[in-house]
């Protein structure tokens, strides 16, 4: 039975140890969030919020119309799934092969093998579109490899609109695998190895015991790697702010850097760029529970 | 390219020595094998390349660079990274990322740790919703709190200030900092506290000194998360910060995309400057980041 005195001292404690997280985090995340949708639907163009010159009006869902509307959205989302199917179908695959090689004892060396793979990923992402930027350029070693093959070949990788993408895209696998290697490797690693030895006894072959062992074992980690790879690739920014700018013609945008562009280059219109990222979290949290499904579809019959 | 031949031998004499008989399917092995390490080894080249080429180009200067896009440097040219130092004031963005990194992280620790504790080991009704609400910041697009971040930070005078760039960081790591170190209490067992509690500890104590040491490896695998985080972090403390005397590495290192992308050089020696503290500190804890990195994405 607890006193009085120690219940009052309890609860004390309590709001001490949550209050400067639960303020910090309430201030900086969770009321600009909902101060976000309310923009989202006014008509706020600067200056004062309350009590300024010309007051702040509810302006419907005129701005998500407005957005809807535009080409740049069209474009941008576009490119935005080009990243997710290449994470989810590209990066992620890649990034098992790659685990399951080291896993298997394919190869010497696992541990130099695990840290190079890995490296790209400790880079800013702003260093490696500047770095990637040079590489792709005209002036750049992609030219003089690709001239050495195919005598006067010209370098539009990056300013041809209809192909910019490309090498973008290819740069996001040669940056981001890595991060899905270590968590496979990771989690293969749990696994325990006599299962898969049992396999093999029972004269599994290598792909049946990787089909039929591994892989449901690893049911909950794709699902968590499609997550994070689904959420991270919406939000893609940095590495082609740093690469291409979304140029040329805007045709590299992706939806966070038509959000930057709307609300902080040029004339502000903070309306429609909260009405972007608020399509943004819903567009992912769509994905999510897509992915969701899909799983307690395929994942019930392995368990 | 040594490692290709040991590849094929090596495992096969192992396998030889384990299993007598050779059956077919260590024929299909050996393929297998031979198909895996062509890959891995290839992955592993093309990972390291760019970065070799761009550290071998950084000793060109940039006429000799426009002839020689490949080879190594002629003549080992030294003087790129006195001018890129200068010229990017590298010495202040790496000094201002170490602070950011460093403060946002020891807050986002200390923080987490005691929402943790109060979350899983005293019992309280707001419990719930509060842990709740961190809980699904985790999903947040960080893109829906910028705007009214920056106009926050505008009203508040918090613009252009370090203190404007330390709050969002800070909040920005607690989400998942709250999560994995409530999950990682709540694994305490109850008795040590309650036998602390009857020596006559307060909650204080008790959380600084027995939950704080026994909690070391969540708190290594957050730091390690919000180190890499924060120090990479570009879009948010790029719209908070103009002045140059507080740019963090990747917002001053834009400098060197535009003004002087014809001055290849230059170039190469700040983008090898910008990423040699963070891949030390890689080489270094390689096998804590990798281990803390795996452990921070699950989460669904």
């Amino acid at each position: 039975m607890k006193t009085h005195r120690t219940k009052a001292e309890e609860r004390h404690a309590y709001l001490l140890m949550v209050l400067p997280a639960v303020l910090i985090y309430f201030a900086v995340v969770a009321f600009p969030m909902i101060f976000s949708l309310w923009i989202s639907v006014s008509d706020y163009s600067g200056g004062q919020i309350f009590g300024g010159s010309t007051p702040v009006r509810f302006a419907g869902f005129s701005n998500y119309v407005r957005m809807w509307n535009d080409r740049y959205f069209w474009i941008s989302l576009k490119n935005n799934v080009y990243i997710v199917l290449l994470s989810v179908f590209g990066q992620i695959p890649l990034g098992f092969i790659l685990a399951y090689a080291l896993y298997r004892n394919m190869i010497r060396a696992k541990g130099f093998f695990q840290t190079v793979i890995y490296l790209p990923c400790v880079i800013s992402s702003v260093i490696v579109g500047i770095l990637w930027q040079t590489i792709f350029s005209p002036y750049g070693p992609v030219t003089e490899i690709m001239q050495y093959f195919i005598p006067g070949w010209q370098n539009t990788m990056l300013s041809n609109p209809r192909t910019a993408i490309v090498p973008v895209l290819l740069v996001m696998l040669w940056y981001y695998t890595g991060t899905y290697f270590i968590i496979f490797l990771a989690n293969l690693q749990k696994i325990d190895k006599e299962v898969i030895e049992a396999a093999k006894i029972d004269g599994a072959t290598e792909w049946q015991s990787l089909r039929h062992v591994i892989l449901p074992a690893l049911s909950g980690v794709i699902v968590t790697s499609s997550i994070l790879a689904i959420s991270g690739s919406l939000k893609s920014f940095d590495l082609i702010f740093a690469m291409t700018g979304g140029n040329p013609a805007r045709r590299t945008s992706v939806l966070a850097l038509y959000m930057y562009d709307t609300a902080f280059r040029g004339a502000p219109n903070y309306p429609r760029a909260n009405a972007v990222s608020t399509f943004m979290m819903a567009f992912s949290f769509l994905l999510i529970i897509i992915t969701k499904l899909v799983e307690k579809k395929f994942g019930g019959r392995e368990e | 390219m040594r490692t290709i031949p040991l590849t094929i031998e090596d495992p096969l004499k192992r396998k030889k020595e384990r299993h007598q008989p050779r059956t077919l399917h260590d024929e299909a092995g050996f393929i297998s094998r031979i198909f895996f390490g062509l890959i891995l080894t290839l992955f592993a080249v093309l990972s390291i390349a760019p970065l070799i080429w761009l550290a071998l180009s950084s000793f060109k200067t940039t006429q000799e660079f426009q002839l020689n896009r490949l080879g190594l440097p002629a003549t080992w040219f030294f003087k790129n990274y006195p001018q890129a130092w200068q010229i990017g004031n590298m010495g202040v963005l790496i000094k201002n990322s170490v602070f950011y990194t460093t403060v946002s992280t020891l807050a986002v620790i200390v923080l987490s740790m005691a929402a943790a504790f109060a979350f899983a080991k005293i019992k309280s009704k707001a419990t719930p919703i509060l842990y709740g609400s961190f809980v699904i910041g985790i999903l947040l697009t960080i893109q829906s709190i910028m705007v009214p971040l920056f106009l926050m930070a505008n009203a508040v005078n918090l613009l252009d200030t370090r203190l404007g760039v330390l709050i969002p960081y800070t909040g920005l790591g607690l989400p998942i900092g709250v999560y994995l170190c409530t999950e990682y209490v709540k694994g305490i067992h109850d008795s040590i506290i309650e036998s602390a509690r009857i020596d006559g500890a307060g909650y204080f104590q008790i959380l600084a000194k027995i939950i704080f040491p026994m909690a070391k490896p969540v708190i290594s695998t957050l730091a390690i998360l919000n180190v890499l985080g924060v120090w990479n972090e570009f879009m948010m403390i790029n719209i908070l910060v103009s002045r140059e005397a507080l740019k963090s590495l990747p917002v001053g290192i834009m400098k060197f995309s535009s003004a002087l992308s014809s001055d290849y050089g230059k170039q190469f020696a700040a983008l090898v400057i910008g990423l040699l503290p963070l891949l030390l500190f890689y080489l270094a804890f390689r096998n804590k980041i990798t281990e803390g990195v795996s452990a921070g994405a699950v989460k669904g």
